[in-house]
């Protein structure tokens, strides 16, 4: 899939992967992220608003059944609102393991066969340090997406130049900072903590409230 | 492996430490206890206490075990100097100690000085060869480097001689999994199921392991597995009545057409019938994406 594409990333959904890195730092971290495609009206080119992330699970990834029952629960009710699954995210468990794994390359695939404009979110481990510890603003997050040789490639490398990401609110950083003094990642409830107890909201609509 | 009730215990007892409510002692122990890593939560509980000669002596015996403790707290949290200052503090008082060997190698680690901690770690093994926490030291730096088949090697000689350690089993399990090698991470499980048959996290992830793997007899027998959890779990697993769910029509899905002894549908409508239950009870806002999943999967109408 050639031609440029841009993601924008809503401040909900980027606050929301980075508290749920923050919280196992211990451990690999993955998520879904829900949006949908837009056309940018007249200028031809495709763009994909991510809209909101679904913090998944901090152990195991790369076993099937709480991810399939995610994408099932995340389809049926982000559906109502007219968004799918567009993408996913993952934070590496070892601080210097800056590789996209071959369960997030596997995990995309499977999300690409539904949207094409699939985002793949690697978390960078020493950006998030940047963050935290010098309060640098740069996204911490890199994009993947699928060249035409059906690999995921770094967004702005390559052919795909245009590609870029890019956080919505400029209030992000700042509300970021802000939820960091107050670990508010305490807070953050992810798919595997909903299925060790049903009454944690995997959906952590009370979060931002 | 913390259970439910143990982590709300500790959880508790956090906060309450967090806002000034004391008990700071009785959280470290129950750390230690459970094994969970919370090191920044240690280091900031146990630091003053160590620093406080009366509180210190209060501890008697236990004392030194605090300086292990907030030591290797310390070194998570990549505070370098306060874990030297234990380790120095340790190995005064035990000189030639493996124990407080062990911790220099660690600290060795913590600082990327690999090369270093492993001499330490193989002078300990000319004298102790046979010292099992040395020998996992060196399987927990080989998946530091990100060296993961070395880590497995490792993993597997140690387990040719110490193979009733239960941890290693499962340690070896999660990194098998962590690089897709379901049908190793499978075997290890069902070591595991061998040795203690009754514990239900090993049935609960060798049927993860089955199910991802896929394939009608692994998911045939990923249903069993998910059977025998929620049996010895009195139907308190929420994954293993997802599981025993998914199963059913994966296989059914699988099956379609070929012509199958007709099997007894009970098992996975008596989950759904649970899991509505329980949703009902303590996540009623999910009960309508419930409904919805299990409808997806023919369980209800």
């Amino acid at each position: 899939m050639g031609g440029d594409c841009k993601y924008e990333i809503r401040q909900e959904a980027y606050v929301k992967l980075v508290l749920h890195a923050l919280k196992h730092r211990a451990s690999a971290v993955n998520g879904l992220l829900v949006g949908r495609l837009v056309d940018a009206a007249g200028s031809g080119s495709a763009g994909v608003q991510i809209v909101d992330a679904v913090p998944l699970s901090h152990s195991q990834i790369g076993l099937l059944p709480s991810l399939e029952l995610a994408l099932i629960q995340v389809e049926e009710h982000y559906g109502a609102q007219d968004l799918s699954v567009v993408g996913y995210y993952q934070a590496n468990e070892r601080f210097n393991d800056e590789q996209l794994s071959g369960a997030a390359r596997k995990i995309g695939d499977h999300i690409f066969r539904y949207f094409p404009r699939a985002a793949l979110l690697l978390l960078s481990n020493n950006y998030l340090e940047a963050l935290l510890k010098r309060k640098v603003n740069i996204p911490v997050v890199e994009l993947y997406t699928r060249n035409s040789s059906k690999s995921w490639e770094r967004a702005g490398l390559g052919l795909e130049q245009s590609t870029e990401l890019t956080i919505k609110e400029p209030s992000a950083f700042s509300i970021l900072l802000d939820y960091i003094s107050s670990e508010k990642w305490q807070e953050i409830v992810d798919f595997d903590d909903h299925l060790d107890d049903i009454s944690k909201d995997w959906l952590n609509s009370n979060l931002f409230k | 492996m913390v259970g439910a009730a143990e982590e709300v215990h500790l959880n508790r007892l956090e906060s309450q430490v967090e806002n000034g409510g004391g008990g700071a002692w009785e959280y470290l122990c129950l750390a230690r206890k459970l094994k969970v890593r919370r090191s920044d939560k240690v280091l900031k509980f146990g630091l003053p206490i160590l620093n406080d000669p009366r509180a210190r002596s209060k501890l008697g015996g236990e004392e030194w075990t605090l300086y292990e403790q907030v030591a290797i707290a310390a070194m998570d949290c990549q505070q370098i100097d306060i874990a030297k200052d234990c380790i120095t503090t340790l190995l005064k008082r035990f000189p030639g100690s493996t124990r407080v060997g062990r911790l220099n190698g660690m600290l060795s680690e913590a600082k990327g000085e690999f090369a270093e901690a492993e001499r330490v770690y193989e002078q300990i093994l000319e004298k102790n060869p046979l010292d099992q926490a040395i020998q996992k030291r060196k399987v927990a730096m080989a998946k530091a480097r990100g060296d993961l088949s070395a880590a497995v090697e490792l993993l597997n000689k140690y387990l040719e001689i110490f193979m009733a350690d239960y941890d290693a089993w499962r340690e070896l399990a999660e990194i098998y999994v962590s690089q897709q090698m379901y049908k190793q991470a499978a075997f290890c499980y069902e070591e595991l199921i061998l040795f203690q048959p009754t514990v239900p996290l090993y049935h609960l992830a060798y049927a993860e392991v089955l199910y991802t793997m896929g394939g009608l007899e692994n998911l045939q027998t990923a249903k069993k597995y998910y059977a025998s959890t929620i049996d010895l779990t009195g139907g308190q697993n929420t994954r293993a009545l997802y599981g025993v769910c998914m199963c059913a029509f994966a296989i059914s899905q699988l099956a379609k057409g070929r012509s199958k002894e007709q099997e007894s549908a009970d098992l996975q409508s008596l989950a759904a019938e649970a899991l509505l239950k329980e949703y009902k009870q303590r996540a009623p806002d999910k009960v309508a994406i419930l409904t919805a999943t299990l409808r997806g999967m023919k369980l209800i109408s």
